[in-house]
């Protein structure tokens, strides 16, 4: 192994007249090359699917419906974004969706701190447990609510056979048709499912608390409960901003379990469910997609309120 | 990076060194084609290969960290390059094989890298460069990631296998001690610019200014302020109260200085201790003796000058110098291996 | 925290209520799916059946005809197609997204290229875009390229909607590997793209692996997409197929309950075996 010739490296930046014009890089120029065909796909798919779409759709949220029926579309502005604000249906069905919002969101948090407390140390057959807890977040939601289904059913319903037992009721509740019980027991559904990921993250954040704090605050005599209230909880704001933002979105776009509980049934519609009915059972697309991107919007909103109050007091 | 012109001769290992940020490593990567060369050219085994992909180069490089493929074996480590280049598996096996019977390791070659120790990983990273048989060979801090002991083991191991092989080399390190007992020449680098290279005796005998003369040796170099007294014939360095006589030869190129201030460089090593003074060769010098300390064949002596700058200044005395903490002593200094610095630019006067 | 009696009882409480409440359900479900109507039926509710019956899967999957679910008439065979429409769908969709999200979070990684920055950040702007509103906007569209209940029609909306966030955390994983093996293939004579092939890509196998799941659950249980864009077995997962079998007045509880049982079995499995990759994932980022 042996090369004959001198390797030489000369880097002149007083150059003379031949080095001024940059030599060309055939490297770079080849990783300029990969990197677009690699991204190409990504970029043709997210134009063409996503970003086209919105556009057109934002667009028919700004005319008439009329094109449902064979008519010439007009620009109406906002017009059908006050419609929309203005119809009874869909503002029962915001009301709902707040309701399950924050039902859900007050139960995942505390349940998550609870389970991410009570196994956020190493155990033995702590793995087994993880697996056990994240099984409802891999189910379809649509399975979820099958299976809640039978409890609430009234005619042969576990819940009420067991309240009957018990002497609580007197006769078969119909759960699901009274509008408190229906958005409380949908909300039970939805937590079932998004518990896993709720816990998850905020484990993952009593993790990253280093174990000295806690032993430099018993030292100066702090009991486990003022422990939590003044160490744990500052510390662990980021993953509950985190916590708060998922299950937030998750619950903003709340359909699928009441879908298969109660049907497309008022009492329970939630602002998607609505979207749904206004765009495919009504065919009416401007009144739907207006709606739709309202619902984008707030979404936006609450995900940039939690990450500016949270990002602020943690930085 | 500016202004660097850089040679590697055959079979010559080059040691690029300077203190971390310098542009050691950025010159390394240039050369083998992982930073862009905005202006200059850089050629391999006579071949221009300014602005080629690394694959069009024919080098092979050496990481900090080893770089290995974790997920393959030491064999399929180092015979990636080879069938990468399409050579037929019979032959990969045989310079596979070959390479890891120069460095040692052919038990080694069916485990994967996380199996293996730092000095092990270390042979594998050298073992997939020597196995492709390049025009050259870069080295980016090898061995900074190993042990002290082990360090000295592969120093001069990667020596050996250097001269074995023959390639020229470029070796990049931030240990002055590792480029001074690697290298046949070394290039001294700050702040992206070369400010001297040469062989390690050159650098050493020779620092074209303060920068070189400081980095060059342990402990370093003392550089003192000091005015140059031309009485006549007799030409002084006054420092700290002591007067030392300037040999003749090195007065021409003083002669700018007469009556200035210049910046005064002793090397610890040039130091003698009372017992060993002997006047005309020696020039004495009188201080305090603030801390000694014993490395066993030698003290390090850390004194104080004893007039009003208290300056302080490091030598390297013969084991049996009787010193006391806190006493004032006199010790010599060859007036042969003075150094000369202008103040103002830092540039060696000789 | 010591540990002292009291607080080893809370946690074997917890632990024995997060069990509880995690399995319960489906337990429930697979006893119910296991059930007759008499069971179903009886009062006081019997939570187990008297005897263990298949009845209900035997009459899911078989070919005894027509099936009276509760008020809804199923044809025989439906649900099977369902289930194949689902997984056909879904590893369709997992390996396309894969392919896109991974070419393109490794080249926003490492390459340079004009655009880069801008290019990255208007896709992942658009995972804030919630899902239906681009499937509603995307619906006029699909219905003029007649990509309406056809699965190649739902794998391209999964594989729009999914890319931006699986690049993104592509991206990040890519971003946390050491460069230099990369390098060293570079210089031992790889193109940049043998490099990512043989060096980068087995370096991501786990940041793959948990990819890939939490695609592969989440297009499973995709339930308003299909729902929009499907309308008959051609495309129908199972998903969208199983609402159909609650009864408007009565519903076929055992029947029911084993269309859904089967249809967790393929998640259930998943996230048994890549639980660990999952779980990292999840807590990591999301």
């Amino acid at each position: 192994m042996r090369s004959d010739a001198p390797k030489r490296q000369v880097d002149t930046g007083t150059a003379s007249s031949e080095r001024i014009s940059r030599p060309v890089d055939v490297g770079a120029r080849e990783a300029t090359r990969v990197g677009m065909l690699m991204v190409a796909p990504a970029v043709i798919i997210t134009a063409a699917l996503v970003i086209y779409p919105l556009v057109k759709g934002f667009q028919t949220s700004l005319e008439s419906a009329d094109a449902a029926i064979g008519g010439q579309p007009r620009f109406v502005g906002l017009g059908n974004y006050g419609d929309v604000l203005r119809s009874s249906t869909a503002r029962d069905a915001i009301v709902h969706t707040v309701i399950y919002l924050a039902l859900a969101v007050t139960l995942e948090l505390t349940l998550g701190l609870a389970v991410a407390v009570a196994l956020h140390r190493t155990f033995r057959g702590r793995g087994i447990v993880l697996t056990i807890l994240i099984l409802p977040w891999a189910l379809p939601s649509v399975v979820s609510g099958v299976l809640w289904r039978r409890v609430f059913d009234p005619d042969s319903g576990l819940l009420n056979s067991v309240l009957q037992q018990l002497h609580i009721v007197s006769h078969p509740q119909v759960w699901l048709a009274s509008r408190g019980w229906a958005l409380a027991f949908i909300a039970l559904v939805h937590v079932w499912g998004v518990l896993p990921l709720v816990s998850l993250i905020l484990i993952a954040g009593l993790q990253s608390i280093p174990e000295e704090v806690y032993s430099a605050s018993a030292v100066d005599g702090a009991t486990p409960l003022r422990q939590f209230r003044h160490i744990t909880l500052p510390l662990l704001r980021p993953s509950i901003a985190v916590a708060l933002t998922v299950g937030t979105v998750w619950a903003i776009k709340i359909f699928d379990e009441i879908y298969v509980l109660n049907g497309a049934a008022l009492n329970t519609r939630s602002i998607l469910m609505e979207v749904y009915n206004t765009t495919f059972v009504n065919a009416d697309f401007a009144h739907g997609t207006a709606l739709a991107f309202l619902l984008t919007g707030v979404t936006a909103l609450f995900a940039g309120v939690y990450a500016v109050t949270f990002g602020r007091s943690t930085t | 990076m500016r202004d660097i012109s850089l040679k590697v001769e055959p079979g010559e290992l080059v040691v690029l060194v300077g203190p971390s940020g310098c542009g050691k490593t950025t010159t390394l990567r240039m050369v083998a084609g992982l930073e862009a060369v905005t202006a200059g050219e850089v050629r391999i085994a006579g071949r221009l290969v300014t602005g080629l992909p690394p694959r069009h180069r024919n080098v092979a490089m050496v990481f900090q960290n080893y770089a290995l493929y974790a997920h393959m074996t030491v064999r399929a480590n180092i015979g990636f390059g080879l069938k990468m280049a399409g050579m037929p598996k019979r032959e990969i096996r045989g310079r596979v094989n070959q390479a890891a019977d120069i460095l040692g390791i052919t038990e080694l070659l069916d485990r994967k890298p996380r199996q293996l120790s730092g000095g092990q990983r270390q042979r594998v990273a050298m073992g997939r460069a020597i196995v492709r048989e390049p025009a050259a060979f870069l080295m980016d801090e090898p061995l900074s990631n190993l042990d002290a002991k082990l360090r000295v083991e592969m120093r001069a191991e990667i020596t050996n296998v250097h001269r074995r092989i023959g390639a020229p080399t470029l070796y990049v390190t931030h240990d002055q001690t590792e480029a001074m007992t690697m290298g046949d020449r070394v290039a001294i680098l700050r702040q992206g610019a070369l400010e001297q290279i040469g062989t390690p005796l050159e650098l050493y005998e020779r620092p074209v200014n303060v920068f070189v003369a400081g980095f060059i040796g342990s402990p370093a170099m003392n550089l003192l302020p000091a005015t140059l007294d031309s009485s006549g014939d007799a030409w002084y360095a006054s420092v700290g109260g002591s007067r030392l006589l300037i040999p003749t030869k090195t007065r021409a190129a003083l002669q700018p200085f007469a009556g200035h201030d210049i910046v005064l460089g002793l090397r610890p090593e040039d130091f003698v201790s009372t017992e060993d003074l002997r006047e005309g060769a020696h020039g004495v010098i009188q201080a305090t003796v603030a801390r000694a300390e014993s490395l066993g064949s030698e003290l390090l002596v850390y004194l104080t000058m004893n007039d009003a700058t208290t300056l302080p200044l490091t030598v390297r005395l013969d084991r049996r110098a009787a010193l006391q903490q806190g006493a004032p002593t006199r010790i010599g200094v060859d007036l042969q291996r003075l150094y000369f610095f202008d103040p103002k630019t830092g540039a060696a006067i000789r | 925290m010591t540990r002292c009696p009291a607080a080893q009882l809370l946690r074997v409480v917890a632990i024995t209520g997060i069990g509880l409440w995690s399995l319960a359900p489906i337990g429930l479900g697979v006893a119910t799916s296991l059930s007759t109507q008499a069971d179903v039926q009886a009062v006081p509710a019997r939570w187990l059946p008297r005897h263990a019956m298949l009845d209900a899967y035997r009459s899911l999957l078989g070919g005894t005809g027509d099936v009276r679910a509760g008020g809804t008439v199923s044809e025989s065979g439906a649900f099977a197609h369902a289930m194949w429409n689902s997984a056909s769908v879904t590893l369709m969709s997992t390996l396309s997204i894969l392919c896109v999200a991974i070419s393109a979070g490794y080249a926003f990684a490492r390459l340079r290229f004009p655009g880069r920055g801008a290019l990255f950040w208007a896709i992942v702007a658009t995972t804030v875009v919630p899902v239906f509103t681009v499937v509603i906007a995307l619906f006029g569209l699909m219905a003029d390229a007649h990509l309406i209940d056809r699965k190649l029609g739902l794998v391209l909306v999964f594989v729009s909607t999914t890319t931006p966030l699986a690049m993104w955390l592509v991206c990040n994983n890519v971003k946390e590997l050491p460069t230099e093996p990369e390098e060293a293939a570079l210089i031992d004579g790889c193109t940049r793209w043998q490099a990512f092939w043989h060096v980068v890509l087995p370096q991501m196998r786990s940041g793959i692996a948990a990819l890939s799941a939490i695609v592969m659950l989440s297009v499973w249980g995709e339930f308003l997409i299909p729902l929009m864009l499907t309308s008959t077995s051609a495309s129908k997962p199972v998903t969208v197929l199983i609402p159909e079998y609650v009864g408007k007045y009565t519903t076929n509880y055992p029947l029911l309950a084993a269309a859904g049982v089967l249809a967790l079995l393929p998640p259930a499995v998943v996230a048994l075996i890549l639980n660990r990759y999952i779980r990292g994932m999840l807590s990591g980022s999301s």
